[in-house]
């Protein structure tokens, strides 16, 4: 009993761990019923995931700052970086600095873009990032009639597919890339700042933060991150094709939110964006194992992501707030949020 | 203390026969509410009689707001009783509307008003029985408005046709009082805090109105800080303290050093800085141009200064701290400062604390901004800074630990104030630390702000209670935006602050306010004239290039197809005005689509059935949304997978058919005008006319101030089903007529509309805040927005850019919208 309660402590300031539960009992269960799990089909699976964990860090910077915020030019960045790769790279490796370069400047121009529109502009993040993801459609479009070939460069075909004793290097990058932005958060003065802007804007401003800096460096997190992705998504299918960055649109908000991020904001895990990823791509081959169609597919994961959310709003509700509220005037904020108990 | 318990008890057996002569209203007995293991009230006994004023007293967590969130329904007790003229109620069946309805009501500190709706309509929310759904029905609340505003402040020139958006913090808390005591069958008004933004005069009134209708036999609780007030207007007063009745008896039996001693404090207020610290190192701060017109001379402030900003609630005071705490070289080119300054907020859940962080979180983030980004940050080392600043202020080092919310306001404050201490600056910037403070936590405060600026630091302090001010060493005054007079040392007083706060007459800042307004206004209109302008554009640039689009034929032609982005546009906009997005819109009216193509052709009934069925999961979709406070965005981006996985499910392909009555429905014509001029503007009727009714009315309010909404007795989930029924029905119209003007179905036909709808909405004028909506404007840049397709082929441009353009045509509108946005609607 003790060791529970003290669990449920521990747990509730490592919110990861119910995403790696999850982790763990799905896949048991497939291994016990299919008996065609194995620790190898499960790096194919946390490799998959790698791919999901780059994009939704970046995704889980952007939620963090707040308000509701979402990155939803994650996919056309993912896109259009493919086929930016396919025309910088040419197949050579040779080409591959020029490759690399291109995929950041790519990433750097969108989220300055983005951080220009939301920051500079005050357009709500939601719209900004849906209007800037559809220039970049008309951009995949236009140069997806320029592209030479389909030729991926050997270098970058090894890292996105290669594997080091077994153990896929595109999974190491990932896994490096969570416990650089871990670090990130927990000990340096960008993730408390980022944090204190996700939780209430106006003492942030007021504790003399530029919150503008703050959300700006987030978004461009987010465009660099999934601008890398598609290069190395890009390696990986060997190619690129329209729409290609699609899927990683809801299931990178779904990987940060069933992570354990708090969809409004203030407090993020990248540890749990890493266990949702697996946890998702565990889910959608589940999906393709037993043979569901394509729109079911689709049906689940919808699902799937009302279900957490609607989970993970109960989560937001239980946020520790005083015996007695101040006397003083009641935050709007948790006004708000009061005002959805039921009466 | 024991003494007074039992005077206490005496007293109370020798008023009982009094009280019971007069008809009681309510009496809460024995009433006991724990949360964990805090008792915010223990055995509270509080009856009310007709015709009575109670003042309601106490310290911060004394146990006031819990004792009247029980009185007024919001919330349940652990423990105790409530009856009604001795009859006992249940709590399990006494709610806010219960109350409501028992003739309690309540005015909150903070206001409960609808800013997007005018004066008349909040009247309307709190007695919406009265209301038809004719035309006309708000006549009926205009006199209401109007007559009830002059009966308690009597020539008070309020615009009750005008939205409440428009007016003053006092003017809106007229309005709030105002519609409490006209409800009809009202017997006790709560008023919390009523004073807090009114005037001397208006108080006055107030007090006034209060004494008159209480002989009329309605019953008053007043709650204040203010005692003296308490003092004049109230017969009983209750002091409660630590959640206990500390004290109950008539006023005339008690005074303010009394009523302070029983909520425990310390009779000896304010005391004074002593004498001035001699300058050193020069101005820190210095304040000329327009600011100090009044004055002619310029205003320097010197480090170790304790510097009062005083005046009429709104005269300037906020705005000076805030230039002073970050400058704005445009704007603000009368204040200058050298040296950092950190900024101690008052409303510490809006502009103070980080809900999420601990105490010590709360603290050490005063010194994280100036450092570096990637700066390390180390626990030992913040708790070193943070024990420092915390021993200083007398706050426990045991509670680093916990989180900020668990502590009193008071302490909150405290913590506040050791942010500012770690973060160094030289000068600290208060705007009225202690509001909601307790009177102990008080005293610390002052003797603390008295040793900062004896350490050679400078404070400017902004208050509203004026008696604070006499711990100044310079009282600067504001009226009408710039500062009239500057008090020093002896000259301080309550007196001469009142007098000169009141000398200069407020009507050159609005002379000033409304020049700026006519300008911007202009421009405004021009933004919102834009979806008009567009479409006559776009149609003449292609009646130029084909005149034939000009006939009849070629109208129907063009506009057909803009008719389902017109109700896709319809659904969105009823969204928007909850302040909410739908991202899966689109997609469900291609689900429809599908729907009526396949099931609703083969078997109607079955179809009919599916149609609604899809409908009702939409409108649920709304209830989940406000029921469990989750992003829209995320759960219709995440419906939209399933709207387009059961498309795809039901048909794979693109084909179907549209059922014969379906195509004719939307087939039939006209000789003299197009069939599609004719069905859009039934949409915008239609649309027009649901937000002109008492629903469309109820529908903004909760887009722009949901806790008024429900505060005054509306549900939210039942209005968020009803919104999302009303975005599903134009929905699925919209998928009907897809279906009709293809003769077939396609899954993806509909999510284009998805961005295109936001941006007609926006384009049209709404606010994505929500709250605002102008279905006119929403449905002229819908029509604008499914021509730029036929547009860009009349140009020769290439269909790859369609996409592109219209998201810049959307960036461009938001950056003009944000460039001429009223500023006050940006909060």
């Amino acid at each position: 009993m003790n060791a529970l309660s003290a669990f449920t402590v521990w747990a509730q300031k490592n919110r990861w761990i119910w995403a790696a539960i999850g982790v763990l009992l799905l896949w048991l269960v497939l291994s016990v019923v299919t008996n065609r799990f194995s620790l190898s089909s499960l790096s194919g699976i946390v490799l998959s995931a790698s791919f999901l964990t780059v994009v939704g860090i970046g995704q889980m910077f952007v939620v963090t700052t707040g308000r509701g915020n979402i990155d939803l030019s994650v996919a056309s960045v993912i896109t259009l970086s493919a086929f930016v790769a396919l025309l910088t790279i040419k197949g050579q490796d040779a080409n591959l600095a020029i490759g690399v370069t291109a995929a950041v400047l790519l990433g750097l121009a969108v989220g300055l873009l983005n951080s220009l529109l939301v920051v500079g502009l005050g357009i709500p993040a939601i719209i900004a990032t849906l209007a800037t993801g559809y220039v970049l459609a008309t951009a995949t479009l236009l140069s997806n009639k320029a592209i030479p070939g389909f030729a991926v460069s050997p270098a970058l075909k090894d890292l996105a597919t290669g594997r080091i004793s077994g153990v896929p290097i595109m999974a190491i990058i990932a896994i490096l890339g969570v416990a650089a932005a871990s670090f990130v958060l927990r000990y340096t003065v960008f993730g408390q700042l980022l944090s204190a802007v996700g939780q209430n804007r106006a003492a942030a401003r007021l504790a003399a933060i530029s919150n503008g800096r703050v959300i700006a460096a987030a978004f461009i997190i987010s465009s660099v991150l999934a601008s890398l992705d598609g290069l190395l998504l890009g390696a990986y299918i060997g190619g690129a094709f329209l729409e290609m960055g699609q899927p990683y649109l809801l299931q990178s908000i779904a990987a940060v939110v069933l992570g354990g991020t708090l969809i409004f904001g203030g407090s993020a895990t990248a540890l749990g964006t890493l266990w949702a990823s697996i946890l998702l791509i565990l889910i959608v081959t589940t999906m393709q194992i037993i043979g569901l169609p394509p729109g079911a597919q689709d049906i689940v994961q919808g699902i799937v992501v009302i279900f957490v959310l609607a989970l993970a709003g109960r989560q937001a509700l239980a946020r520790p707030t005083t015996a007695e509220p101040a006397d003083g005037a009641t935050p709007k904020t948790r006004a708000k949020a009061a005002a959805s108990l039921p009466e | 203390m024991s003494h007074l318990a039992v005077a206490d008890k005496k007293r109370a057996a020798a008023m009982a026969p009094a009280a019971s002569i007069r008809q009681e209203i309510v009496s809460l007995s024995q009433i006991t509410k724990s949360f964990g293991p805090t008792l915010a009230n223990a055995e509270i006994d509080l009856a009310v009689s007709a015709g009575e004023i109670i003042g309601l007293v106490g310290g911060n967590g004394a146990g006031k707001s819990t004792l009247m969130r029980i009185l007024c329904g919001t919330m349940r007790p652990t423990l105790g009783s409530i009856s009604f003229a001795g009859q006992t109620l249940s709590f399990a069946d006494y709610d806010t509307a219960e109350a409501q309805g028992r003739g309690i009501r309540m005015v909150h500190q903070e206001l409960s008003l609808c800013a997007n709706l005018s004066v008349a309509e909040n009247f309307f929310l709190e007695t919406p029985q009265d209301a038809t759904s004719r035309p006309g029905w708000r006549k009926l609340y205009l006199g209401r408005a109007r007559a009830a505003l002059d009966a308690v402040f009597p020539g008070n020139g309020i615009d009750v046709d005008a939205d409440v958006g428009q007016l003053s913090i006092a003017e809106r808390q007229m309005v709030e009082i105002a519609r409490a005591a006209a409800t009809p069958g009202v017997r006790l008004i709560v008023l919390d805090e009523p004073t807090s933004s009114l005037d001397l005069d208006r108080s006055r009134q107030l007090r006034a109105f209060i004494r008159e209708r209480a002989k009329a036999g309605l019953a008053f609780i007043f709650i204040s800080h203010k005692l003296q007030e308490i003092i004049d207007i109230a017969a009983q007063v209750v002091v409660l303290r630590n959640g206990r009745t500390a004290w109950r008896g008539d006023v005339a039996d008690t005074s303010f050093s009394k009523l302070v001693q029983l909520m425990g404090g310390d009779a000896n207020s304010i005391h004074q800085h002593g004498a001035i610290v001699a300058s050193t190192g020069g101005a820190l701060v210095r304040l000329s141009g327009s600011l100090t017109s009044e004055l002619g001379r310029d205003i320097e402030i010197a480090r170790g200064e304790i510097v009062g900003l005083a005046g009429l609630e709104g005269s300037g005071q906020k705005e000076l701290l805030h230039a002073i705490f970050k400058p704005n070289p445009a704007k603000d080119a009368a204040v200058t400062r050298t040296g950092e300054a950190g900024f101690i907020a008052g409303d510490r859940q809006k502009e103070g604390v980080f809900p999420l962080w601990s105490v010590l979180g709360n603290i050490s983030i005063g010194s994280l901004a100036r450092r570096p980004s990637l700066g390390l940050v180390s626990d030992r080392h913040n708790r070193e800074a943070a024990a420092d600043a915390a021993g200083r202020l007398r706050l426990d080092e045991n509670r680093f630990g916990s989180n900020i919310l668990e502590l009193s306001g008071g302490n909150q404050q405290k913590a506040l104030v050791a942010r500012a201490l770690v973060a160094d600056t030289p000068i600290i910037l208060l705007d009225d630390p202690t509001r909601g403070v307790d009177i102990a936590t008080k005293q610390d405060f002052y003797r603390l702000c008295n040793d900062i600026a004896r350490g050679g630091r400078t404070l400017v302090w902004h208050t509203t209670e004026d008696a604070e001010l006499l711990a100044c060493d310079r009282v600067l005054i504001f009226a009408g935006g710039r500062i009239v007079k500057e008090l020093t040392g002896e000259a301080i007083t309550e007196a001469a602050i009142v007098g000169a706060s009141f000398v200069q007459q407020a009507d050159k800042r609005i002379d000033a306010a409304q020049a700026k307004a006519g300008a911007a206004g202009l421009v405004r209109r021009l933004v919102n004239a834009a979806p008009f302008i567009g479409l006559a554009a776009v149609l003449a640039v292609m009646i130029s290039a084909n005149p034939a689009v000009a006939s009849i034929f070629g109208l129907d032609l063009l506009l057909m197809p803009a008719l389902s982005l017109v109700l896709v546009t319809a659904a969105q906009m009823f969204i928007v005005g909850g302040s909410e997005i739908d991202l899966g819109v689109g997609a469900f009216a291609g689900l429809i689509s599908v729907l009526s193509a396949t099931l609703l052709y083969d078997r109607p009934w079955l179809g009919a059935l599916a149609v609604l069925a899809a409908v009702a999961v939409y409108a649920g979709l709304g209830g989940l949304i406000q029921a469990r406070k989750i992003p829209a965005i995320v759960v219709t981006l995440g419906a939209s997978f399933i709207w387009v996985g059961l498309g795809y499910a039901l048909q794979p392909t693109p084909g179907g058919a549209s059922p014969e009555w379906l195509t004719a429905l939307f087939g039939w014509s006209l000789d003299f005008l197009p069939t599609s001029i004719i069905l859009i503007a039934a949409v915008a009727l239609v649309v027009l006319t649901i937000d002109r009714l008492p629903l469309g009315v109820v529908l903004r309010g909760f887009g722009n101030n949901p806790t008024a909404m429900i505060r005054s007795g509306w549900s939210p989930t039942r209005y968020a089903l009803v919104r999302y029924l009303i975005a599903g029905l134009f929905a699925a119209a919209a998928g009907l007529s897809l279906t009709a003007i293809n003769t077939a179905s396609d899954i993806n036909s509909g999510n284009s509309f998805t961005l295109l709808s936001v941006a007609a909405v926006v384009m049209g004028g709404c606010s994505l805040l929500g709250g605002i909506v102008s279905p006119v404007g929403a449905i002229a840049g819908a029509v604008t927005l499914s021509l730029i397709g036929a547009l860009l082929g009349t140009l020769n441009v290439s269909s790859d850019f369609n996409a592109a353009t219209q998201g810049l045509i959307l960036i461009a509108l938001l950056t003009l919208r944000g460039l001429t946005a009223d500023r006050r609607s940006e909060q």
